[in-house]
């Protein structure tokens, strides 16, 4: 591969990202490039060196998703991350989309079961005192207002087990693929 | 999985290798990979995503210098925060790798 080449497959990689961040990894590999001249080496054997230029720009790519999703913790971040990894093949597909399929399934039922709890409370504090329940109305109001405490407090388990799952996702991404930082990163 | 412990290996010892070099002398992109990868098998490539990760968390800074062939040169040092980053990480390493070679020494 030439170096006009690896320098239009690398910058086609890049588009998307900031303009100034392309300037400057582009900056980066030119001079690369002219230094290895300066050194004897041909462009090839240094297109070579450097690997596979589509890579290399998915792996820049991929690490500016992930980082997004360390720096801020949102449903649009996270989709980016999980985007720019499928896109690296950073997630084996066809082991891991069914999983998480799975895994995202069950906690939209969770948050479904969550919200009828809550409902139900409601419902037993607000009608229940009026139907003559067993234990008196007392009773009923008071487990109306526990049901819906039950519900909240399941709902915020239920967010931060969310968050976990994609954070997990991240690390794992981390552990078994090419990514330049490590999993298990003392911070 | 060893290629993943080989890369989780890698991944880690170049961050610090880089900063040692740098804790050296200043340093530009080129003779940093051409120094890495001669002594340890890691693609050149690897070297430009690295050094925008450690420079973003703040570990390195760049400043330019003026070349009689071609434009100016970016060159990279340690900022004080790298500079602690690389103390640490060195005793980290040394501890950890004389516990591994006392283990694989005494049973060879």
């Amino acid at each position: 591969m030439t170096r006009a080449e690896f320098m239009t497959r690398l910058r086609r990689g890049l588009a998307g990202l900031p303009v100034t961040t392309i300037a400057d990894i582009v900056a980066d590999h030119e001079a690369h490039f002219a230094d290895a001249e300066a050194a004897g080496r041909s462009e090839a054997e240094v297109a070579a060196a450097l690997g596979d230029p589509d890579r290399l720009a998915r792996e820049l790519r991929a690490e500016n998703g992930l980082k997004q999703w360390e720096e801020r913790k949102n449903p649009s971040n996270a989709l980016a991350a999980v985007i720019a990894l499928l896109g690296l093949g950073a997630l084996d597909i066809m082991f891991l989309l069914p999983l998480l399929m799975g895994v995202l399934a069950s906690l939209v039922g969770l948050l479904f079961a969550v919200v009828a709890i809550f409902v139900a409370g409601g419902f037993v504090f607000a009608v229940g005192p009026l139907t003559g329940p067993p234990g008196g109305p007392i009773t009923a109001f008071l487990s109306g207002i526990g049901l819906m405490g039950m519900a909240t407090c399941l709902g915020a388990l239920l967010t931060i087990v969310t968050v976990g799952v994609f954070n997990a996702v991240v690390w794992y991404a981390r552990l078994h693929f090419r990514l330049l930082k490590p999993a298990m990163d003392q911070a | 999985m060893p290629e993943a412990i080989e890369i989780q290996l890698k991944k880690g010892v170049l961050a610090l290798c880089v900063l040692a070099l740098l804790s050296h002398a200043d340093n530009y992109a080129y003779e940093i990979a051409s120094r890495l990868t001669k002594d340890i098998d890691m693609g050149e490539g690897t070297i430009y995503p690295l050094m925008r990760r450690m420079q973003s968390d703040g570990l390195v800074e760049t400043y330019l210098v003026e070349s009689q062939s071609g434009p100016p040169r970016k060159y990279y040092r340690l900022t004080a925060a790298g500079r602690r980053s690389f103390e640490q990480q060195k005793a980290e390493w040394a501890t950890f790798s004389n516990a591994v070679n006392a283990i694989v020494g005494a049973a060879a």
